[in-house]
């Protein structure tokens, strides 16, 4: 494809799939719940009237809770080009790993920074949960993406991911162990369900919703907007990952793995949806058990990594 | 780095014993236990004719149905009586000790390169790494565990361990030893099992750091 079909395909992806996808876990949760459930565009029809409404916010904001929406929201469109989550996506290199994951940390920083600044307690009770999941999850996502590296001898997440690299091509167990490790802590990430329950809004445990409860109008759809693209992108990348696993996947034409790549999304979607349909929340407490399996997870990718180098 | 089928499934085999590292739900230990037995009895159900040996196959079967099968049902039946659910784990939280088994598994990893390994087909330093790690993850079982029913499902870890690599790494036992090891792990079980229940009795619980207080 050239270079401009390149970027309008990556425009419709970006605007078409990210509502398909909480559309997707909305459905297969009420599906399983024997109810109808909202259509699965659902989640555009909310942005387009949360366009519509007027805004109400706190006395005490400053320019933080004012320009933290659209720093969410630049952060993940830069990560959306950058990281090779869909293969309709243009090719630039330059997804250094450690950047990937501090651009993560900048956009929930300033998540938190608006909860505080919005002086609501509830702002608090959410930022203080967030930065304790944070703090956990950061070493299960930065050890398995540096296993990753470590195999391409890169820390360009673009080579990794690549279906070029020849390293890469028979390390299923890598790249199954990365892929589950970054599914659970993407999970963590969005405080999604065996952590936090997005659809009740119980003050005693949400997460995100806490943070983002002062928001309104344009505010809060952009906001929304970038959550569930920061959920497609991660989605993407975990699918991408057990894609990497398939030897089948790197003699396949390049249109064949965009496809895949789509409909992979919406898979893990719908797993996802059953999985929250199925799974009840942990205790608060036993959160970071949850994350230390992740971690196991890449712990062993790390230990394959270094290990295949030095059979080489 | 590809791996053998034997390979695959002496690699998953172990990591099934790390994950049992972290779980304190008694249950799910010993359904990761039975899981383990039945990927060693696969290890040796490959490895039948490419050793060339078929009452391997005999003993695969064997194995899945008394390690596999029976043990876990056995103590499944004594966890129930006892009246036990959860292991909370001395010294270690349960979390860690699984991390500590990954770090043993790289140290495995690090120790079986150095051994000499007979040049003979299915014999390879991954299945090595896999039964050492296998015997240090029984190790920390044994000893990061409150519950004396988790003493006994580390044994069973440890001796899964040690049938690995004696199966992959030696040119193998005699059928008639494996047949009275295998005999062995059975009536030790049993034993164990009623002698934890006579614990339960006399001492009203069956937690290992309290046992060390003499009593008349």
């Amino acid at each position: 494809m050239t270079p401009i079909l390149q970027w309008l395909a990556m425009l419709v992806y970006l605007i078409v799939v990210p509502p398909l996808v909480i559309g997707i876990i909305r459905k297969t949760k009420a599906r399983l719940q024997n109810r109808v459930g909202p259509p699965l565009f659902q989640f555009l029809f909310d942005l387009i009237k949360l366009c519509q409404k007027s805004e109400t916010v706190s006395d005490t904001i400053c320019w933080i809770f004012r320009s933290t929406s659209a720093i969410n929201f630049a952060i993940m469109l830069v990560l959306a080009v950058l990281l090779p989550w869909t293969g309709f996506k243009p090719q630039i290199h330059g997804a250094d790993l450690f950047f990937v994951v501090y651009a993560f940390a900048l956009a929930k920083f300033f998540t938190i920074l608006a909860a505080l600044d919005s002086g609501s307690s509830f702002g608090a009770f959410g930022s203080s949960r967030e930065v304790f999941l944070s703090a956990l999850v950061e070493p299960p996502v930065i050890l398995s993406l540096a296993a990753l590296g470590i195999g391409v001898q890169s820390s360009d997440l673009y080579q990794a991911f690549s279906f070029e690299s020849l390293s890469m091509a028979h390390q299923s167990a890598l790249w199954g162990l990365v892929g589950i490790s970054i599914v659970m802590s993407s999970l963590v990430e969005l405080s999604r369900m065996p952590i936090d329950d997005p659809t009740t809004h119980l003050e005693l445990t949400m997460v995100h919703e806490a943070m983002t409860i002062e928001n309104s109008g344009r505010n809060l759809a952009l906001t929304e907007y970038a959550h569930v693209l920061r959920m497609t992108i991660l989605f993407g990348l975990t699918f991408q990952c057990f894609l990497h696993a398939v030897p089948w996947a790197y003699t396949a034409g390049p249109l064949l793995i965009g496809v895949i790549g789509i409909i992979g999304v919406l898979l893990v979607a719908f797993g996802v949806g059953i999985f929250e349909g199925l799974a009840v929340k942990l205790q608060w407490r036993k959160n970071p058990d949850f994350i230390a399996y992740s971690l196991t997870m890449s712990l062993l990718a790390c230990f394959i990594a270094v290990g295949g180098g030095i059979v080489k | 780095m590809t791996f053998s089928p034997t390979e695959y499934l002496a690699i998953a085999a172990c990591l099934t014993a790390i994950l049992m590292a972290g779980a304190s739900d008694l249950r799910m230990n010993l359904t990761y236990y039975s899981i383990q037995t039945f990927l060693l009895a696969g290890v040796t159900a490959v490895l039948a004719p490419i050793l060339k040996e078929e009452w391997l196959l005999v003993l695969a079967v064997l194995l899945a149905l008394i390690k596999g099968v029976s043990v876990p049902i056995f103590l499944n039946w004594i966890r129930q009586k006892i009246g036990v659910n959860k292991d909370i784990g001395v010294m270690l939280a349960t979390p860690l000790s699984m991390h500590l088994c990954v770090v043993l598994l790289g140290a495995s990893y690090l120790f079986t390169r150095t051994l000499p390994l007979a040049p003979f087909e299915g014999r390879s330093w991954p299945t090595a790494t896999a039964a050492v790690s296998l015997v240090f993850t029984g190790l920390v079982i044994m000893l990061t565990r409150r519950i004396a029913l988790s003493q006994i499902i580390g044994f069973l870890v440890l001796e899964n361990g040690i049938y690995l690599f004696a199966l992959t790494q030696t040119s193998g036992m005699p059928m008639l030893v494996e047949m009275g090891i295998l005999l062995d792990v059975l009536a030790g079980v049993m034993v164990a099992g009623l002698l934890i229940f006579n614990i339960q009795k006399s001492f009203e619980h069956i937690d290992v750091t309290l046992l060390d207080e003499l009593k008349d």
